[in-house]
C-alpha cells in the first residue's frame, strides 16, 4: 500500500518536474512546479516526515508558489523562444541527464540489494515535537545561524534593490544609442510584443558591447 | 539533556560579538549622514578587535591545559555542533586580520565609488561569522550554513556597485553558479548522511570507515565523495570548476576581491580539510587520484590562462586558481601516506602567506581608482614607479612573493608544499609544479614590467588614504618579515597542527 | 667583534650601504654617487684584506673561514657562510668590479640616480652571498636574489629591447633554478639538513645515492640552474640579448661576476657534491663545453656590434671554464677557477670600453667607427692592452688560465685540447680584427672626428683593471697558491689517483 502509493506519488513529481522545464509558458511552469510541490509533500508524508509534509505544503505549495505566480503576472512575461542555445542544450542536456540518471539510479539500486538494513516506509515519524527538540537543543547553533542567513538575504536584496538617487558616475556614461534603447525599453514594456522587443533591444546592446 | 553552560557560549563568543557589532553597525549607519559613513568602518573595526580578543580568550584556554601538562583536545559546544581546536583558533585570526586589513582598504574605495553604506561593513563582519562556522563546524549542518552565509554574504559583496554593469553580472553569475554548487555540495552531504545516518564528523568518519571496508560495495560513499568534492572544489575555485571566479573577481569591488581571493578562499579550505581529512578521511584512497587530477588541471588551467590576461583582477583571479593547485598539492603530500604533516602545514603557511600578499595586491590596485580611471587595466599600471614609487615597489614585492622568490614570505608556502611532495615521493608532480612557478614567474613579470619599464600615461599623481597606507604598510612588512625571519609564523602554525581529538586526524596531523 | 664576522661584514656592508644611500635627498645626486663610490671602495678593501689577513691560511686545504648560526629552526636552516681559496676571490673580484661600475656610470646615469647605485648595492650583497653560502638555502636565496637587482637594471637602464632583455633574462634563469630548488628539497627531504658541510659528508657515505640514479637526477637539476647561468651552448641564448641591452655597469657586474655564478656552482655543488655522477657525464658536458668555445668565437667574428662581439666573446671564453672544471685536473680545475678572475677583469674592462665609446657615440656598429687610434689615442692604448689580455698573451693574464686549462685538457683527452686550442686562435682573430676596424685605418665618419680622449675619471676606471691583468699575469702565485688547496679538496673525491699524481703541473 505504502509503497504503491511512494511510486505513484514519485511519478507525479517526475512527471511535474518534466513538464515544468517543457512548457513554454511561465505560468504553465509555476502550476506545474505546484504539482512538484503537492506530490513531493506526500511523499515527505509516506516517508514519516510528517512535519516537514506540512511545512513541504504551507511553505512551497502555498507561499512561495503564490509568490512565483505573482510576479510572473506583474512582469507579464510571455512564452519563451527557442534558439539555437537551448536547442543544443536540449540536445545534450537531455542524454547526459538520461545517463547521470541512470548511473545513480543503478548504483543506489545496487546499494539497497547488497543486503544494508533497511527500513519499511513509514515505519519510523518525525513528530514536531522531536523537531522541536532537536532544533532548539542540537542544533541550536545552526539554527540561529541560520537566522542572520535569512537576515543578510533580505538585507542584500534590499540594498540592490533600493531606489537610487544619485546620477550615474562619469565613468559609465550612457552613450545616446544606448539611451534610445532605453527609452524604448521603458516604453514598449507592457504586452507580449513589448518583450519581445526588449529582448531584441537587449540583444543589440549585448552586441555592441561585444564589439567594443 | 543537558541545558548549554557558560562554556559553550563563550566558544561561540567571536562570533556572536561580531553579529552584534554588525548589527549595531546597520543600526548606527541608519543615523550617519554621507559625510561620517567612516564610523561604520570603526565600529566594524572595533567588532573584529573585540572578537580577536574572545579567540585570544579561547587560545589562553589551550594554553592552560597545556600548562596542565594535559594533551590538547578540542573543546566542543553546542552539543557537538562547534568544535574549537587548535587549526580553528588558527583560522579564526586569519579571517579577522584579513577582514580588518580589507576594511583598512575599503573606505576610500567607497567613497570613490560613491556607494558608501554600512551594509558593506556589515556584510563583511557577517562573512567572517560564516567563514568560523566553516573552520570550527564539527556538524554538516553548522559547515553548510555557515558556507551559505558566507557566500550570501559575499554575493551581495560583489554586486556592491550596483551602477557598474560589470559588477551587477558578476553578482548574478556567482549567486547562480554558487547556488548550483551549494545544490551539489548538499547533494553529497545528504548522501553522507545517509550512509552514516548522523551529521556528525567523527560519526561519518566511523560510518565511512566500515563503508570502506574491503569487500564491500563502494559505490556510494564513492558518489557522496564525488559530489561534496565538486561542490568544494567550486568553492575554492579549482579547475573545472571556475568559471565564476575570473568575472567575480573582475566585477566586484577591489577590495572586495581581495577579501574573497583570500578569506573566502582560507575559509573554503577550513571547510574543504575538515570534511577530507576529519569525515572523509577513510576514503583517502579514492579521492587522491580525483586530487591529483584537479590539481594538475588547476594549475594548467589558471596558470596558462593568466599569461595572456590584459585585466590585471583577472589576472589574479586566474593566479589564484593557480595558488589554489599549489595548495592542493599540499593536501596530495598530506594524505599520502599517514606520517606526513608537512603536506597540511604547507597548507596552512600558505593560506597565511597568501592572505597577506594578495590583499596587498589588491590594495594597489584599488588605490589606483580614481573618479575617472577604474585602475584594473595593466595599462593603468604603466610607469606605477614613476608617480608612486612605494606602492610600486609594494606591489613588486606583493608579486615577488607570489611568484615564490626568496626571501619573501610567499616562497615558504611552496617550499613546505614541494618538501612535502618530495617527502612523500611525488617527483613527476613536484617537478610539474616548480615548471608552472617558473611559468607564473612570467605574468607576474609583465606586471612588474608595466610599472617599471614602461612610461605613465598621465602625471596624476596616485593619492592614498592613511587606511589604504596602514593596509599596505601591514601586508607589505608581514610579506617581508615573514619571508626574512619566519620562525614565529612557522611556530604558529606548528601550535595549531596540534590536533589530537580524533584518532585519524591525529594520525594524519601528528 | 670576532674576526669570523669579517665574512658577514663584507656580505652586507653594501647593503646597509644601499639602505643609508636611499635616505639621502632625492635631488642630492652627486652625494649618492659619492656615498655610493665610499661604500663600495670600503667594500673592495675590506674584502681584499682578507686575503691578508693573519691567521687564516687560505694556502692550506679546508675551509679557512666560516660562520655558523642557527638561522630558522623549523626547517633547518643555517646561516652558513664560509670562505676558502676559491670564494675569497670571487668574492674580491666583485668588490673590485663593483666600484668601477661606479666610476663609469657617473655620468652615464643621470636619470633615477638614487635607484641605480641603490640596485648596484644590492646586487653586490646578493653576488657575494652567493659565493660564501654554505647553506644551500641560503645559497637559493642569494642565488634568486641576484636575479631582481639585475632584471630591474637591464630593464629600467638598459638601451632599446631592454624590456624583452630583461625579461629573457629572469625567466631563463628562474625557470632553470627552479630545478636547483627540487634537487636541493630532495637533499633536504633525505638529510634533514640544508648544509654543504652535513650533505656532502652523507653522500659519500651513501655511495648509492650519489652514485645512482638519484645522485644523476640530483646533479642534472643543479646542472641545468648553472648551465644557463654559465651559459653553457644550448642555453646561451639569453646573454647576447641581456649583455647589449643592459647598461655598461650591468654588463660589467653580469659578464665579470654573475656568469662565474655558474661556474662556481657547477664546481662547488655539482662536482663538490656528486663527483660521480659528474665524472661519468663530463664526456658530453666537455662536448658541449668546446663547441661553446668555437661557437662563441665565431659568433663574435660576424658581430656587427662591439657589444654584441664582447658578449659572444664571453660565452667563448666561459667554455673555457666549464672544460677545465670538467677535465677534472688539479692543472685544469685550477685553471678554471683563475680563468673565471681573469674573465672578469678583462671582460669587464672590455665592457667599460665599450661602454665609454657607447657614451661619445651612443651606437656599438663597429662599421661607425675607425682609425679612433689616432683621435684617443690613450684610449686606444688600453683597449688594445686590454684586447691582448683577453685573448691570451704571455705574462698577461688570460694566457696563465687558458694554459692551465688547456694543459688539463690535453692531459684529459688530447682532442679536447686540440679544439680547445684552436679557440685561441679565434679569439685572437676575432679580437684583433675588431681591434683593426675601430682603431686604425681611415675614419670616414665625420662624427668621430672630435671624440674626446679618455677623461681623468676614466682613467681612474681604466688604470685598475690594467694594472691588474697585468699582474695576474706575472705573478699567479698568489693567486693559485691559495686556489689550489681548495681545488685539490674537491679533486680528491672525484679523480681516479692517476690524476692526483699531476698536482704539480698547476703550479707553474
Amino acid at each position: 500500500m505504502h509503497l504503491g502509493l511512494f511510486i505513484a506519488f514519485a511519478v507525479i513529481c517526475v512527471a511535474g518536474a518534466i513538464s515544468l522545464v517543457a512548457q513554454r509558458h511561465p505560468i504553465n511552469s509555476a502550476l506545474s512546479l505546484i504539482v512538484v510541490m503537492g506530490s513531493l509533500a506526500v511523499l515527505y508524508l509516506l516517508l514519516g516526515a510528517e512535519f516537514v509534509a506540512a511545512i513541504q505544503l504551507i511553505v512551497y505549495a502555498g507561499a512561495i508558489m503564490v509568490l512565483f505566480v505573482f510576479v510572473i503576472m506583474l512582469l507579464n512575461a510571455g512564452a519563451e523562444e527557442r534558439t539555437r542555445g537551448s536547442r543544443v542544450a536540449m540536445a545534450l542536456g537531455v542524454p547526459g541527464l538520461i545517463v547521470v540518471a541512470g548511473v545513480l539510479m543503478y548504483t543506489l539500486a545496487g546499494h539497497t540489494a547488497a543486503g544494508q538494513d533497511q527500513l519499511a516506509i513509514g515505519a519510523t515519524y518525525g513528530p514536531p515535537v522531536a523537531i522541536g527538540r532537536s532544533l532548539f537543543r542540537e542544533f541550536l547553533l545552526p539554527f540561529e545561524v541560520t537566522s542572520i542567513l535569512i537576515l543578510i538575504a533580505i538585507m542584500g536584496a534590499v540594498l540592490l534593490a533600493r531606489y537610487h538617487a544619485a546620477p550615474a558616475p562619469e565613468t559609465r556614461a550612457i552613450d545616446p544609442d544606448e539611451a534610445g534603447d532605453l527609452l524604448q525599453l521603458a516604453g514598449t514594456h507592457g504586452s507580449a510584443a513589448g518583450a519581445r522587443e526588449r529582448r531584441r533591444a537587449e540583444h543589440r546592446m549585448r552586441e555592441r558591447e561585444v564589439t567594443r | 539533556m543537558p541545558g548549554f553552560h557558560r562554556g559553550d557560549y563563550l566558544l561561540a563568543l567571536p562570533m556572536m560579538l561580531l553579529t552584534l557589532f554588525a548589527l549595531g553597525v546597520l543600526l548606527i549607519d541608519l543615523l550617519l549622514d554621507r559625510s561620517s559613513k567612516v564610523i561604520n568602518a570603526w565600529a566594524a573595526f572595533a567588532g573584529l578587535a573585540f572578537s580577536a580578543a574572545a579567540v585570544h580568550n579561547i587560545q589562553r584556554a589551550f594554553a592552560d591545559q597545556a600548562a596542565r601538562g594535559e594533551p590538547s583536545s578540542p573543546f566542543f559546544a553546542f552539543s557537538g555542533t562547534l568544535m574549537v581546536d587548535r587549526f580553528a583558533v588558527f583560522f579564526f585570526y586569519l579571517f579577522l586580520a584579513a577582514a580588518a586589513i580589507t576594511i583598512l582598504m575599503s573606505v576610500r574605495y567607497l567613497e570613490v565609488e560613491d556607494e558608501h553604506h554600512g551594509e558593506y561593513y556589515a556584510l563583511i563582519l557577517f562573512s567572517v561569522v560564516g567563514m568560523m562556522c566553516m573552520a570550527a563546524g564539527n556538524d554538516l549542518i553548522l559547515l553548510f550554513i555557515g558556507l551559505e552565509l558566507m557566500a550570501v554574504s559575499t554575493y551581495i559583496l560583489v554586486g556592491f556597485l550596483r551602477r557598474d554593469r560589470r559588477s551587477n553580472e558578476a553578482a548574478l553569475k556567482y549567486l547562480l553558479l554558487g547556488a548550483f554548487s551549494s545544490g551539489i555540495f548538499a547533494y553529497g552531504l545528504s548522501l553522507l548522511y545517509g550512509l552514516a545516518g548522523s551529521t556528525n564528523l567523527q560519526q561519518i568518519s566511523m560510518a565511512l570507515g566500515n563503508a570502506m571496508a574491503p569487500g564491500k560495495a563502494r559505490v556510494v560513499p564513492a558518489v557522496a565523495l564525488v559530489t561534496t568534492a565538486a561542490g568544494l572544489f567550486f568553492k575554492i575555485a579549482a579547475v573545472p570548476f571556475h568559471q565564476w571566479a575570473p568575472d567575480a573577481y573582475e566585477g566586484a569591488p577591489t577590495s572586495i576581491t581581495g577579501f574573497m581571493s583570500v578569506a573566502g578562499k582560507a575559509s573554503a579550505w577550513a571547510l574543504l580539510l575538515r570534511i577530507f581529512l576529519f569525515a572523509l578521511g577513510p576514503m583517502r584512497p579514492l579521492y587522491v587520484p580525483i586530487l591529483v587530477f584537479v590539481a594538475i588541471a588547476t594549475m594548467t588551467g589558471g596558470n596558462l590562462a593568466a599569461l595572456t590576461q590584459s585585466n590585471v583582477k583577472r589576472l589574479f583571479a586566474y593566479s589564484s586558481i593557480a595558488h589554489v593547485g599549489y595548495i592542493m598539492l599540499g593536501l596530495i603530500a598530506g594524505t599520502a601516506f599517514l606520517p606526513n604533516p608537512d603536506g597540511i602545514r604547507g597548507i596552512l603557511v600558505y593560506l597565511l602567506v597568501y592572505t597577506f600578499m594578495n590583499l596587498g595586491v589588491f590594495g594597489v590596485i584599488a588605490s589606483l581608482r580614481r573618479r575617472d580611471i577604474i585602475g584594473d587595466e595593466l595599462d593603468d599600471l604603466n610607469g606605477l614607479f614613476f608617480k608612486a614609487p612605494t606602492e610600486a615597489v609594494l606591489m613588486l614585492t606583493f608579486l615577488l612573493s607570489l611568484a615564490g622568490i626568496p626571501p619573501l614570505a610567499g616562497f615558504y608556502g611552496k617550499y613546505f608544499i614541494f618538501l612535502a611532495l618530495i617527502e612523500s615521493g611525488h617527483y613527476a608532480l613536484a617537478t610539474l609544479a616548480v615548471i608552472y612557478v617558473a611559468v607564473s614567474a612570467y605574468y607576474y613579470l609583465r606586471v612588474a614590467n608595466a610599472m617599471f619599464m614602461r612610461t605613465a600615461g598621465d602625471r596624476v599623481p596616485v593619492t592614498i588614504s592613511p587606511g589604504m597606507w596602514a593596509g599596505l604598510a601591514i601586508t607589505g612588512a608581514a610579506t617581508v618579515v615573514i619571508g626574512i625571519y619566519p620562525e614565529p609564523f612557522l611556530r604558529m602554525v606548528n601550535w595549531s597542527m596540534h590536533v589530537a581529538q580524533n584518532p585519524t586526524v591525529a594520525q594524519l596531523l601528528r | 667583534m670576532t674576526p669570523t664576522a669579517i665574512i658577514s661584514i663584507v656580505t652586507f656592508l653594501p647593503l646597509a650601504g644601499g639602505i643609508i644611500l636611499l635616505a639621502l635627498p632625492r635631488g642630492a645626486e652627486n652625494a649618492v654617487r659619492r656615498w655610493a663610490l665610499f661604500v663600495t671602495v670600503l667594500e673592495f678593501f675590506a674584502a681584499a684584506h682578507i686575503a691578508f689577513m693573519p691567521g687564516h691560511h687560505f694556502s692550506m686545504s679546508g675551509w679557512a673561514m666560516e660562520e655558523n648560526y642557527a638561522w630558522i629552526s623549523t626547517p633547518a636552516i643555517r646561516y652558513h657562510v664560509v670562505l676558502d681559496g676559491i670564494s675569497l676571490w670571487l668574492v674580491i673580484l666583485t668588490a673590485f668590479l663593483t666600484p668601477l661600475c661606479v666610476l663609469i656610470s657617473w655620468r652615464s646615469v643621470h636619470d633615477r640616480v638614487k635607484e641605480f647605485f641603490f640596485l648596484l648595492l644590492v646586487l653586490e650583497t646578493a653576488l657575494t652571498g652567493v659565493f660564501v653560502a654554505f647553506d644551500l638555502f641560503l645559497f637559493y636565496f642569494f642565488w634568486e636574489a641576484t636575479l631582481i637587482p639585475m632584471a630591474l637594471l637591464i630593464g629600467m637602464y638598459g638601451h632599446g629591447r631592454r624590456i624583452y632583455a630583461s625579461v629573457k633574462f629572469f625567466l631563463y634563469t628562474a625557470v632553470a633554478s627552479v630545478f636547483m630548488l627540487v634537487a636541493i628539497l630532495w637533499l633536504y627531504a633525505h638529510t634533514g639538513s640544508f648544509d654543504f658541510t652535513v650533505i656532502q659528508p652523507w653522500l659519500r657515505s651513501h655511495p648509492e645515492v650519489a652514485a645512482g640514479n638519484a645522485g644523476l637526477w640530483l646533479f642534472l637539476g643543479f646542472f641545468i640552474a648553472f648551465a644557463v647561468k654559465v651559459p653553457i651552448f644550448p642555453l646561451h641564448t639569453w646573454l647576447p640579448d641581456a649583455h647589449v641591452e643592459a647598461p655598461t655597469a650591468g654588463s660589467v657586474l653580469l659578464a665579470g661576476v654573475l656568469l662565474k655564478m655558474g661556474t662556481y656552482g657547477l664546481l662547488r655543488f655539482c662536482v663538490g657534491l656528486f663527483p660521480e655522477a659528474a665524472r661519468a657525464q663530463a664526456g658530453w658536458i666537455n662536448v658541449l663545453a668546446i663547441i661553446g668555445i668555437i661557437y662563441g668565437a665565431l659568433v663574435a667574428m660576424v658581430q656587427p656590434s662591439l657589444k654584441k662581439l664582447v658578449a659572444y666573446s664571453s660565452v667563448s671564453h666561459l667554455g673555457f671554464v666549464v672544460l677545465g672544471i670538467f677535465t677534472f685536473t688539479a692543472a685544469g680545475t685550477a685553471g678554471a677557477v683563475y680563468q673565471m678572475l681573469n674573465h672578469g677583469v678583462s671582460t669587464g674592462a672590455l665592457f667599460i670600453l665599450v661602454g665609454m665609446l657607447y657614451e661619445r657615440r651612443h651606437t656599438f656598429e663597429i662599421s661607425e667607427f675607425g682609425g679612433l687610434a689616432s683621435r684617443m689615442p690613450v684610449y686606444a692604448a688600453f683597449f688594445v692592452f686590454i684586447t691582448l689580455s683577453s685573448i691570451g698573451l704571455p705574462l698577461l693574464n688570460g694566457f696563465v688560465g687558458e694554459f692551465l686549462v688547456l694543459s688539463g685538457a690535453f692531459r684529459d683527452r688530447a682532442i679536447y685540447g686540440i679544439l680547445g686550442a684552436s679557440g685561441v686562435i679565434w679569439s685572437a682573430c676575432y679580437m684583433l680584427w675588431m681591434v683593426q676596424r675601430v682603431f686604425y685605418g681611415e675614419n670616414r665618419n665625420p662624427a668621430n672626428a672630435l671624440l674626446p680622449d679618455a677623461s681623468a675619471r676614466e682613467k681612474l676606471t681604466l688604470w685598475p683593471l690594467s694594472a691588474m691583468a697585468l699582474i695576474m699575469g706575472v705573478a699567479p702565485m698568489i693567486w693559485l697558491s691559495s686556489i689550489n688547496p681548495p681545488v685539490e679538496q674537491i679533486l680528491k673525491n672525484v679523480a681516479p689517483a692517476s690524476h692526483m699524481a699531476y698536482v704539480a703541473g698547476g703550479q707553474k
